[in-house]
């Protein structure tokens, strides 16, 4: 999917805890966190498999997501916003919470 | 070893590597000449003041500059051709933006030009996503507790510039003389105006 | 695991250096450097990806020994040997 409409802003969505054995764009302060979705920010090659030197990586929306210090520290007021690959992303299992 | 015999010993190597993929035709040293040279001509802070200026004086281009910043920048004559994105995000009375790439170094050159040393340090890379408040300090940058900051880790393919606050007191400056008051640290937002 | 140059939130590196330093390279081989990457990029030896996989493979001590520019040679001559462009140790013959 890459027309940037699986997760609308305001999404409450969870990064996956992954630890990949290479190239990968998910910092690990942000793994396994919750955040917001901003805005997609458009299409890109995966940069994990892109990196492999691999001609089929795979084209995915990118979200720009916000997260809150505290749920990536556990302290702090301010707020950290990254680039994410669609594949990096679920939706928050405890949106509801 | 000193600096500078190391110096010395790395430009050997360098020299070497060039002279080995001229030897391989891969490269002529005319062509690497060009690309330090399309390097550094078409990427300047300057890029990134003017277009801040711009925003401060024609407010439907504010707009379309934090709508589009691609797009709005590209109207006056940047970043034509890059397959990157810009967001321009706007500090207020209440939000402080800054801008990092904890990862490696991704920077809107062409917008900011060349990035300085700090921006691509450990010190700098680690710190401003969890303390921001003292990363900006260091700085000479107390804002007050009132103030959300955001930091933009650059981890994709968006590149980022922030939009300053003006200055008060600037009302009766020209385009020019307001673009001349931005600092290449307050486009990354590690200053303000 | 995460690689070194994964440093957000890394505790030890100290304070910031925050002089503004405005010359774009400090050596004339950091230009080298800099020509010779967005040459070989451009002429599809590898991409950007495959340049930062490259950079972050080195072993932690010495990317954080290496300056920024050595990062970026190191990187090159690993990919240039990955792809035999150039044989194992050639650069230093």
């Amino acid at each position: 999917m890459t027309d940037g409409d699986r997760f609308p802003p305001g999404t409450r969505v969870r990064t996956f805890p992954h630890d990949p054995p290479h190239h990968t764009r998910l910092p690990r302060y942000a793994r396994g966190k919750r955040g917001v979705v901003v805005e997609p920010e458009g299409p890109a090659e995966l940069a994990d498999v892109s990196a492999q030197g691999r001609g089929d990586a795979p084209v995915e929306q990118i979200y720009a997501v916000r997260f809150a210090a505290r749920d990536l520290w556990g302290e702090g007021d301010h707020h950290v916003v990254l680039d994410l690959w669609e594949s990096y992303l679920e939706e928050d299992p405890d949106r509801d919470r | 070893m000193t600096g500078e015999h190391l110096d010395a010993t790395i430009a050997r190597r360098v020299r070497r590597l060039e002279t080995l993929l001229e030897e391989k035709g891969l490269i002529t040293g005319e062509r690497v000449d060009e690309a330090i040279d399309a390097f550094l001509a078409s990427s300047s802070p300057a890029n990134g003041a003017r277009v801040v200026a711009r925003a401060w004086t024609d407010e439907a281009y504010r707009s379309r500059l934090l709508a589009d910043g691609t797009a709005a920048v590209r109207e006056l004559g940047y970043m034509e051709g890059s397959y990157q994105r810009l967001r321009v995000v706007e500090n207020t009375a209440d939000t402080h933006n800054v801008i990092v790439c904890t990862l490696c170094s991704c920077y809107p050159l062409r917008l900011l030009g060349p990035s300085p040393s700090w921006y691509k340090s450990e010190a700098y890379r680690s710190r401003v996503v969890r303390e921001p408040r003292s990363v900006l300090r260091e700085f000479g940058l107390e804002l007050p507790g009132t103030v959300d900051i955001t930091v933009w880790d650059s981890s994709a393919e968006s590149r980022y510039m922030v939009l300053p606050r003006r200055p008060e007191g600037t009302e009766g400056l020209t385009e020019e003389e307001l673009a001349a008051l931005v600092t290449r640290n307050a486009l990354i937002g590690t200053a303000t105006v | 695991m995460a690689r070194i140059n994964d440093v957000g939130g890394t505790q030890g590196f100290g304070a910031i250096d925050t002089a503004d330093d405005t010359e774009p390279f400090h050596a004339d081989w950091e230009a080298r450097v800099v020509g010779l990457f967005n040459t070989l990029r451009a002429q599809g030896l590898f991409n950007t990806n495959e340049f930062r996989d490259a950079i972050e493979s080195m072993p932690p001590a010495e990317y954080l020994a290496a300056s920024y520019y050595e990062r970026w040679f190191t990187a090159i001559v690993a990919l240039l040997e990955t792809k035999g462009v150039l044989e194992p140790g050639e650069l230093d013959d």
